[in-house]
């Protein structure tokens, strides 16, 4: 493992990061609000440490390539890094008192998980605002992926880190190379976010609120610039608008690149965009029949209720737009079950990705037909694909991985002292990405009333969950570090 | 450049690496997907699972943007179907397959226009042994390659104990050889590359890359202690493709060759189509054969088995049994700078000649030729020297080359000249010009034509 050359790599990305709270620095010249120096501030300390960084390690010889532990490494180094020096804003300004909570918000930033420990939103200033929101488009499609597509200098070892941000079970290159490759997801990105935030300003928002909505929808992040988030607006139109982009952003980009590009066959055929869509429809009826029944008493308004929150929950946005600790207990069990399925491979969602469950489901499948054929050659296909072994290993793995951190996390919250249904839900909402759980931490409050060692828990949390279990997890074994 | 790549074997892999970090978008095609996981772990390159000759596949890897197919997969019918479909269903200007049947091969009239349209064919193994017979004109280099039609040659060898220049330095050894035209363009000691400059030692078993006028080759050999008269005797170990072709080409060239096969019904063939050659049936590895046919006035031992563990094996048995020298063919690039270390004097590498074949065709234009060294990590290649170009009517010292690239000599219609700082080049010479691969794309836009060329 070359250091030297991992700190290399980490400076030109710290020095890019900070080069990104210009946009928020923008905003706050214009309106004014005294958190200018603040966010000045934090971006010449982060660019600054970066550009430290990037010259004080310059490796020797142009190093070729990453390894893969080099790349496990630097994704998850770098993460850590964009959450604590994310955090500055809060800090230099003031909003958030103590470096806990500042990391806990970055982190949630991030990670596009959503969960917040700012009680009174309505009192921050725009600039900090808009780089609470910018933090989670950036995290969103994944920091260092941009860096890919923007820094020369990580073209070639590209790949190791490409493998070990992008979500999903299997990482198809676009076009043959990494960085283009990364070029093209992030055009998408923003073509996509575009026509949101063209549509949101359509609906009355202002730009500020569309730009921060925006941010926050096509990250499936789910930050709002108000308490009662999307509620705030009291608008059929934008809860449509958000609910249709929430389930844009949780399909894989890929599919929508190939839509973009005139291939709709790959589009419309992708069997995991029909599971995800299934899902969420069967969901949405669901719920909004239950809602009718014991809580409406209105049909269009159940099913608007019900079609934005399963889209926000199933997404892992975290938007709401009802407090939905108040509904029935049918409709909330399913919201939970939904946090645990979240949105497509290679999407900005987060969760296990349904991509994981079709395929698991189809082998539980496979094993029945097999007790009843025992001669029978079953594999697990995909459309006309079939599945490898070692690629299901892998799911599989990822799968209990993913739970056991869930029982482990949810075993050390609930010894903090918080009741059952915060210490389980909060965990859930955070590996997830999600953002609102239940109890404590539902719709109506905040994660501020989290001890201080469970905002620390609920931070890692979010990153295994961003970073999909193995890259974090992996350098946490003994095994990785011996030489 | 958008270039396919159909077959992730040793060939393809090595051609795919050294394109894609120059900057070209490369596609690889193989149906072994554990094969392009190892590549896609390597290499900044797009991989596809599928056959090449499948327009399906082709088709998903974008055949009609690609600018170049090279098809080199083991198969000649796949490689063959590959550019016709490359043909006829884009406008790909450059097919290059990879052909390995001699009888497919010696009928160009297959690959003219009208048909196939195969812009070059390559056997690797043919290519090999042409390499190998260039080499042993000259028993005391390890390498030769050829520049300007052999008129400039490239020559590496290794540093012997009683060579009289040792622990001198270059700039001593220019004045040793009075005015002589030698130039040492790189040194390697163990693994490392060394770029020589006025200052640099030469020690002991260092391998060193001399540029010398065709003429001077021999002189420049014995002036590093490593002069040897030509051949007369060989023996070959193997007895196929390969050992076939070599024993025609040497028998040619007048030298007694005897080859020795292991299959009896491989002998058989082997004796039909040669004819003054002795064709023996046995085990190359074996001492009493060896002895029983003299290997101790053998001039030259060459193991070109399939096996190259017993390649190894035999050439060391046969330099012990006293060859003079001995080659070994190898295919894996792994082993290439652990040969010249247990005593084989030199090596044939069907991969690397392919390699070198295939990049000297992609630099065609205003490159000449080049091919790769030490596996890969340095090239050489002649170039024209364009009026406009940066290197032209510039003494090469006011040049910015990039670090580890040395100007190997210039040749001025019959006059070959082995620069110094001072020498100026002319516009129509051509360069030969010696460069580390990190340096190749900055090399490359020296070399490029100044806009207003074409103005």
């Amino acid at each position: 493992m070359n250091i030297k050359h991992i700190c290399h790599i980490l400076g030109a990305f710290l020095f890019f990061l900070g080069l990104t709270i210009l946009l928020p620095i923008g905003c706050s010249v214009y309106f004014r609000e005294g958190d200018f120096k603040a966010l000045l501030l934090s971006l010449v300390i982060t660019s600054a440490t970066g550009a430290l960084f990037y010259f004080f390690f310059k490796p020797r010889e142009e190093q070729i390539s990453l390894t893969h532990k080099e790349g496990f490494v630097i994704v998850t180094a770098g993460w850590i890094l964009a959450a604590a020096f994310g955090s500055l804003p809060y800090l230099l300004y003031g909003a958030l008192p103590t470096f806990v909570d500042a990391f806990f918000e970055s982190m949630s930033g991030f990670t596009t998980t959503g969960a917040s420990v700012i009680a009174n939103i309505e009192s921050i200033p725009h600039g900090i605002l808009l780089w609470r929101s910018l933090t989670q488009w950036l995290g969103g499609m994944g920091i260092i992926v941009l860096s890919i597509a923007i820094l020369p200098i990580l073209g070639v070892g590209g790949m190791q880190l490409y493998r070990a941000e992008l979500p999903g079970p299997v990482k198809d290159k676009l076009k043959p190379r990494i960085a283009e490759t990364a070029r093209v997801l992030w055009i998408v990105y923003v073509i996509i976010s575009t026509v949101e935030f063209v549509l949101l300003l359509f609906g009355g928002m202002s730009v500020f609120d569309s730009l921060c909505h925006t941010f926050t929808t096509m990250a499936t992040g789910g930050f709002s610039t108000s308490d009662s988030s999307i509620a705030h607006f009291h608008s059929a139109y934008i809860d449509a608008v958000i609910t249709v982009f929430m389930l844009t952003a949780g399909i894989n980009f890929s599919l929508h690149y190939s839509l973009l590009t005139g291939n709709f066959e790959t589009f419309f055929r992708n069997r995991e965009l029909r599971f995800f869509l299934a899902v969420a429809l069967v969901g949405m009826i669901l719920i909004t029949i239950n809602l009718r029944l014991n809580f409406f008493n209105d049909m269009m308004k159940s099913f608007r209720i019900a079609s934005f929150q399963v889209a926000s929950i199933i997404t892992t946005t975290g938007f709401t737009t009802d407090n939905f600790a108040n509904w029935p207990a049918l409709s909330k069990i399913i919201l939970l079950l939904l946090m645990f399925a979240g949105g497509s491979a290679g999407s900005t969602g987060g969760g296990i990705k349904c991509l994981r469950i079709l395929l698991i489901i189809k082998h539980g499948y496979g094993e029945l037909y097999r007790l009843v054929h025992p001669h029978a050659v079953t594999t697990v296909k995909l459309g006309k694909e079939i599945v490898p072994a070692e690629i299901m290993g892998s799911i599989w793995g990822f799968f209990i991985l993913y739970l056991s951190v869930t029982v482990i996390a949810t075993l050390i919250m609930s010894l903090l002292g918080v009741d059952m249904m915060t210490a389980f839900s909060s965990v859930a909402a955070t590996i997830g990405n999600i953002g609102p759980g239940f109890g404590m931490v539902g719709p109506a409050s905040t994660y501020a009333e989290i001890p201080y060692c469970g905002k620390w828990i609920l931070s890692f949390c979010m990153l295994v969950g961003r970073l999909e279990i193995y890259t974090v997890i992996v350098l946490l074994i003994p095994e990785f570090w011996r030489k | 450049m958008r270039i396919i790549i159909i077959g992730a074997g040793e060939i393809g892999y090595n051609i795919a690496d050294i394109l894609s970090k120059e900057a070209n978008d490369v596609v690889i095609i193989d149906r072994n997907e554990e094969q392009l996981k190892m590549v896609s772990e390597n290499l900044d390159v797009q991989t596809i699972v599928g056959s090449g000759s499948s327009p399906e596949v082709l088709k998903k890897a974008s055949l009609d943007n690609s600018d170049m197919v090279v098809a080199v997969t083991d198969s000649d019918e796949t490689n063959i179907v590959a550019c016709l479909l490359a043909a006829t269903q884009s406008r790909a200007p450059l097919r290059i397959a990879r052909i390995r049947n001699p009888e497919l091969n010696g009928n160009s009239a297959l690959f003219s226009k009208n048909h196939i349209n195969v812009d070059l064919s390559i056997n690797p193994e043919r290519e090999a042994v042409k390499n190998a017979v260039n080499l042993m004109e000259f028993p005391g280099a390890s390498e030769i390659i050829d520049f300007a039609r052999g008129r400039v040659k490239l020559v590496g060898f290794n540093v012997g104990a009683g060579c009289t220049v040792l622990g001198k330095k270059l700039r001593e050894i220019r004045e040793m050889t009075g005015g002589k035209k030698v130039l040492i363009v790189s040194i390697t000691r163990g693994e490392k590359l060394i770029v020589p400059i006025g200052d640099s030692v030469i020690k002991e078993n260092d391998y060193m890359f001399t540029v010398a006028e065709s003429t001077e080759v021999r002189n420049t050999l014995r002036f590093f202690g490593k002069d040897m008269d030509p051949p007369r005797k060989a023996i070959i170990m193997g007895g196929g493709i390969m050992g076939l072709m070599l024993s025609e080409l040497l028998e040619k060239k007048g030298i007694a060759v005897k080859i020795i096969e292991k299959r009896q019904g491989r002998c058989e063939t082997l004796s039909s189509r040669l004819n003054r050659v002795v064709v023996l049936h046995g085990d190359g590895t074996g001492q009493e054969l060896l002895k029983e046919e003299n290997i101790q006035d053998t001039d030259y031992f060459i193991a070109v088995t399939n096996d190259e563990g017993a390649n190894i094996l035999g050439a060391l048995l046969a330099k012990q049994l006293g060859a003079k020298k001995v080659i070994s063919r190898i295919n894996r690039a792994d082993y290439a700078h652990i040969i010249p270390t247990v005593g084989i004097d030199g090596v044939i590498n069907p991969r690397h000649a392919a390699i070198s074949k295939i990049l000297h065709y992609i630099r065609k234009g205003k490159i000449i030729s080049a091919t790769p060294l030490y596996d890969e990590r340095a090239e050489i290649f002649e170039v024209v020297a364009l009026p406009t170009s940066e290197i032209t009517n510039k003494s090469l010292k006011n040049i910015k080359f990039p670090r580890g690239t040395i100007v190997g000599a210039i040749l001025r219609e019959d006059e070959v000249i082995i620069p110094g700082g001072d020498s100026v080049v002319v516009s129509g010479d051509h360069v030969i010009i010696f460069t580390l691969r990190s340096a190749i794309t900055q090399v490359e836009k020296i070399l490029t034509v100044k806009p207003d060329y074409f103005g």
